[in-house]
């Protein structure tokens, strides 16, 4: 019986490739768009997770308390020591310190003296020591408007409002102002590296970007980070994995009444993280749901369709004898087979897409005008597993109600009528 | 012998006439307290949550318009130098080889990580110039007989509202102070000891600044060396001095 | 003409087979505009959310305003210029004075912002209600970002201490009246919303403000008096930035779900030439070439398309109606505070996407009903009229 609708399948072109073409395609499309919907929404998290709060963050207990203010006195020291028990610990996690500062770029005129002068944001990332991503991670590279990156120490990036109205460009010399965790004042020069534009106003006014170790000489923090981001496997938030890792550490510190020990946060329990997760989780569902719609409806025609289009066979198989009963049967079997092998080859292909986009990602910067560090110009998808059923079964399924409905005129009309339908 | 009858003829004198009295001890405070100018070599302690940390300086100033300054410890502040003209600071660090020109916003961050702030340590305005004082009683303060002066704004541009003070009897040396704000909530204390004559006036050398509504130990302030009306060449407080 | 009402009577006469098509494209093409509103409803919930908490319908600005440089904050205050009279009057426009303070929470200090603001304005949605001075009280309201920073809740007292226009220190405690929750974090983090009078007397700033939110009734659209006028587009130039990076994505979306629907459309196509070969070689023998006949089918195919469009018209718009209405109630979040907080996502239709979106379907839907029946003007007619195009 399979073997003998398998050749029917293969053998004519118009009951077979047409309608396959045509599942796959659907479940193909259901399957690439709800990935792509869920790499936005991950996309948004991610971008968080990049510049905010880490997939997890380690504190003092202390500076958490204060974290709005990134209270550099309350900052973590031995970090060095730190990072190693927690790449220790949890080897898969990626563990990186940054600084947050605040001071004043000030623009010095020939004489030495102060030319223009601005406040400045300052984040410190570890750029030199060369075993991580951080200027991948944040977008660096791409948001840079003229000059590059921090390639050696006494480098500063600055921002591009900044450095127009100031007039400043990569190679001249600046001098960040500022205080030490301890309180006391700070001066450094730097060589603009690069001017970047952050894509937002505040930032785009005054930020500058250092790399952490020059941070830390400028601000007296040797081994001392004001944070510890935590980046997960694959740069793949998993709640469940995040709490786990969250739980074993902080149970380390339980019976530790220090305010200056380390305390690690998730990503939701930073800035009401956790609102927009829940919102981007409903969000989800109602995509998904009108995907399967959508795909259901357009692959009941394809199956209704199938099934009129054959009406004449019917026609002929039944004057030869054929129960009705067969008939229905076979009708029902090929569309099964259709649906599975449809089903099959546009999950296949969906999901080998969005692994690539989750991968490798689309960039299209090409097509922006104004790239900034805030907006990542490539579209990436994201697996779940509900994407190898959310195409998968209304393909089956469809397909099979849509033939089904169709052939119920086996039964209803006489041999005759078949026979002459549309004849 | 003429001091002691001085001062008993003065307690009597305030006894009998408190508000006249209140001026005038406020007065003989000024003259202790305040000069034409002064050179100070002094150690400032800032307590944090985690650390303490010293830093000593000297600084040369005339009124309360000049100032000049230059930090000898620790190493990471040694050589860097701080002038303020009236309104205006600039600092120069030798080590970006820098002059930076400080906004007259900046003057109100507190000093070094200290319960300070750049306009706390610059304000040498008279008391007697910018409060009016009442006695309010007597108290004693590590043995020593204080007059408990209250004092009230009686110009705008002050930081504290009003003040009380408590002024040794003896030396008319403040031996504790307390700022107030204009809600007259309480906001710093400070404690005065170690008072020694200089030349011809008593001064104070050791100071404890507090502010009351932060936790932590505060910021102590230690003189070891200063003179008074001594005369200052005008160079030093140039813009050229910073680099010197 | 001719092709169109033959093509339409041959829809018409396809019957059951008609309906579904039109159904099922009806459905996507509703389910396509329902999508594009929730994504614009999205992106319009961003802008109405810093319209109504933070931007109003424009401000103007104290001279030396500058919401990004902290330093400007002690000269950024002044007199309002009587030119604005008759706007605060009718409220249209809403004064806020900003100043510098420190708030102290069991020992440590931050420093924040104060802000005030009339407790009778209407135009933002800071609930200034509760901020009705009391004799001795002084009520404030925050959001409840800093609200979680200074771990407090509402009826908590706290010490704020501020400098008056002279310099001198003042402390005053307040009361926190209410809790806001708002996802705009500019109205909420690191600052404190005062009743305006009294933080002006408490600063000594009688009559003056930092900057005026004005309402769409207010009509002033240019600098007064040296109070530079912002307009929505300078203040929410970050939003809109931000806008455009969610476009590809959603446009990808967008092409998915139209593919979706094509896919119907096509499949009905080939359907039509497969089972009507006979009728097409009669329609070339009666005289017609097979250009015509293409021309009709394609027609036929877009024809479709249209009667979807019409379809979904009929009985999308009470059903966009009732969503634009409704909206998806996200679920119940609470923060960590407590507070209860329901939002409700609500689509936003655009006539100028839904008129793309009708174009790029009619468009599409004529290449794809054309692929297929460009067959015929390729075939043997002799071959058509036995029904045997393959």
């Amino acid at each position: 019986m399979f073997s003998f609708l398998w050749k029917g399948i293969i053998r004519d072109k118009s009951r077979s490739l047409l309608p396959v073409i045509v599942v796959a395609i659907g479940v193909f499309s259901v399957i690439f768009a709800y990935g792509l919907i869920n790499g936005m929404m991950s996309n948004m998290i991610q971008t968080t997770a990049n510049y905010q709060t880490g997939h997890l963050k380690v504190m003092t207990r202390a500076y958490n308390e204060n974290r709005g203010q990134k209270p550099n006195d309350l900052a973590l020291l031995g970090t060095d020591t730190l990072i190693l028990q927690l790449k220790a610990d949890f080897p898969d996690v990626e563990w990186t310190p940054r600084i947050s500062f605040g001071g004043l770029l000030d623009i010095p005129d020939d004489d030495g003296d102060t030319k223009a002068q601005g406040p400045a944001v300052g984040t410190a990332y570890d750029f030199l020591s060369g075993n991580n991503k951080e200027a991948e991670r944040i977008g660096l590279e791409k948001a840079i408007v003229t000059g590059g990156m921090i390639q050696h120490p006494g480098e500063i990036i600055i921002s591009d409002d900044f450095a127009r109205t100031h007039n400043v460009s990569p190679g001249d010399e600046v001098t960040f102002f500022g205080s030490t965790m301890y309180g006391a004042m700070t001066f450094s020069n730097y060589r603009v590296a690069g001017v970047v534009r952050f894509g937002v106003s505040m930032l785009d006014r005054g930020a500058v970007i250092l790399d952490i170790e020059d941070a830390r000489l400028l601000l007296d923090m040797e081994n001392a980070a004001g944070e510890i981001f935590g980046y997960l496997p694959e740069n793949h938030y998993d709640t469940k994995e995040a709490e786990k890792i969250k739980t074993e550490f902080n149970s380390l510190y339980v019976n530790n009444t220090d305010d200056f020990a380390p305390l690690m946060l998730r990503l939701e329990e930073q800035d009401l993280m956790f609102q927009t997760i829940a919102l981007m989780d409903k969000i989800m569902i109602i995509m998904g749901i009108i995907l399967i719609i959508a795909l259901s409806v357009v692959l009941w025609n394809t199956g209704v369709l199938g099934g009129i289009r054959r009406y004449n066979e019917f026609g002929v198989r039944l004057a030869m004898g054929e129960e009705k009963k067969h008939i229905y049967r076979t009708l029902l079997g090929e569309s099964l087979l259709i649906g599975f092998i449809g089903s099959v080859l546009g999950t296949i292909t969906g999901v080998a897409l969005t692994l690539y986009l989750q991968k490798y990602g689309l960039d299209y910067s090409g097509i922006m005008d104004d790239v900034n560090m805030m907006i990542d110009p490539v579209i990436r998808s994201k697996m779940t597993p509900s994407v190898f059923y959310i195409g998968f079964i209304p393909g089956m399924i469809s397909m099979l109600i849509g033939s089904a409905l169709a052939g119920i005129a086996v039964y209803k009309r006489n041999t005759a009528m078949l026979f002459k339908e549309l004849d | 012998m003429k001091k002691i009858i001085g001062l008993l003829c003065l307690t009597f004198f305030a006894a009998s006439t408190f508000a006249q009295d209140a001026e005038e001890i406020i007065m003989r405070v000024d003259n202790n307290l305040s000069a034409k100018s002064r050179i100070v070599e002094s150690e400032m302690t800032v307590h944090g949550r985690r650390s303490s940390r010293t830093i000593s300086s000297k600084s040369y100033t005339v009124g309360n318009e000049k100032s000049f300054t230059e930090y000898l410890s620790p190493a990471r502040e040694k050589g860097t130098k701080m002038l303020k003209l009236d309104k205006e600071m600039w600092l120069y660090s030798p080590s970006t080889d820098r002059t930076i020109m400080i906004s007259g916003h900046m003057l109100r961050q507190s000093v070094m990580g200290s319960d300070l702030s750049y306009e706390d340590m610059m304000e040498d305005r008279k008391l007697t110039d910018i409060y009016s004082a009442s006695l309010i009683g007597e108290e004693t303060i590590e043995g020593r007989v204080c007059y408990v002066v209250q004092l009230t704004a009686k110009v705008n541009d002050v930081a504290y509202e009003t003040q009380k003070i408590w002024v040794d009897t003896g030396r008319f040396i403040p031996l504790k102070q307390e700022l107030y704000a204009k809600s007259g909530q309480l906001l710093k204390r400070v404690v005065l000891s170690d008072v020694k004559q200089v030349s011809s006036r008593w001064y104070p050398m050791k100071m404890i600044y507090k502010d009351v509504l932060k936790d932590g130990k505060g910021t102590e302030w230690l003189i070891t060396h200063i003179e008074f009306d001594k005369p200052i060449q005008d160079h030093i407080f140039s813009k050229a001095s910073l680099k010197q | 003409m001719l092709l169109f009402k033959t093509a339409i009577k041959n829809i018409f006469g396809a019957g059951r087979r008609t309906w579904l098509n039109v159904a099922v494209l009806s459905f996507t093409f509703v389910l396509m505009t329902a999508f594009n509103g929730l994504i614009d409803g999205w992106i319009n919930d961003a802008l109405t959310g810093s319209r109504t908490w933070e931007t109003g319908a424009g401000q103007f600005w104290h001279p030396t305003y500058d919401r990004y440089d902290m330093f400007t904050l002690p000269d950024a205050h002044g007199k309002i210029p009587e030119d604005f009279a008759p706007y605060l009057a009718d409220k249209s426009v809403t004064p806020v004075l900003v100043i510098q303070a420190a708030v102290y929470e069991s020992g440590n200090m931050q420093n924040i912002l104060l802000k005030g603001i009339e407790h009778t304005q209407q135009i933002l949605s800071i609930p200034s209600n509760h901020l009705l001075p009391e004799d001795d009280l002084i009520p404030a309201v925050i959001g409840e970002r800093m609200a979680n920073t200074l771990h407090a809740s509402q009826g908590d007292h706290l010490l704020i201490r501020w400098r008056d226009k002279n310099g001198a220190f003042d402390v005053r405690e307040i009361t926190i009246a209410s809790i806001f929750s708002s996802s705009i974090a500019t109205v909420d983090e690191g600052q404190i919303w005062l009743p305006l009078t009294k933080l002006q007397e408490m600063a000594g700033m009688q009559n003056e403000a930092t900057y005026l939110v004005k309402s769409e009734k207010c009509t002033i659209a240019e600098d007064i008096k040296g109070w530079s006028y912002k307009d929505n587009d300078f203040l929410l130039q970050d939003l809109y930035t931000l806008m455009q990076s969610g476009r590809v994505e959603s446009f990808i979306i967008f092409a998915i779900l139209l593919t979706l629907a094509l896919l119907a459309v096509f499949d009905t196509q080939m359907l039509s030439v497969f089972r009507r070969q006979k009728e097409i070689g009669t329609y070339v023998s009666l005289g017609m070439t097979p250009q015509q006949v293409t021309r009709m089918f394609t027609l036929e195919g877009t024809s479709y398309s249209l009667l979807g469009i019409v379809a979904g018209a009929i009985w999308g718009f009470p059903f966009l109606y009732w969503f634009r209405k409704t909206g998806i109630i996200l679920p119940e979040s609470y923060t960590e505070i407590g507070l209860g907080v329901h939002e409700t996502m609500l689509p936003i239709y655009n006539p100028g996407t839904i008129m793309t979106s009708i174009v790029i379907i009619l468009l599409l839907s004529v290449l794809i009903s054309w692929i297929p029946s460009r067959k015929i003007s390729k075939s043997n007619m002799v071959e058509a009229l036995k029904g045997k195009i393959t």
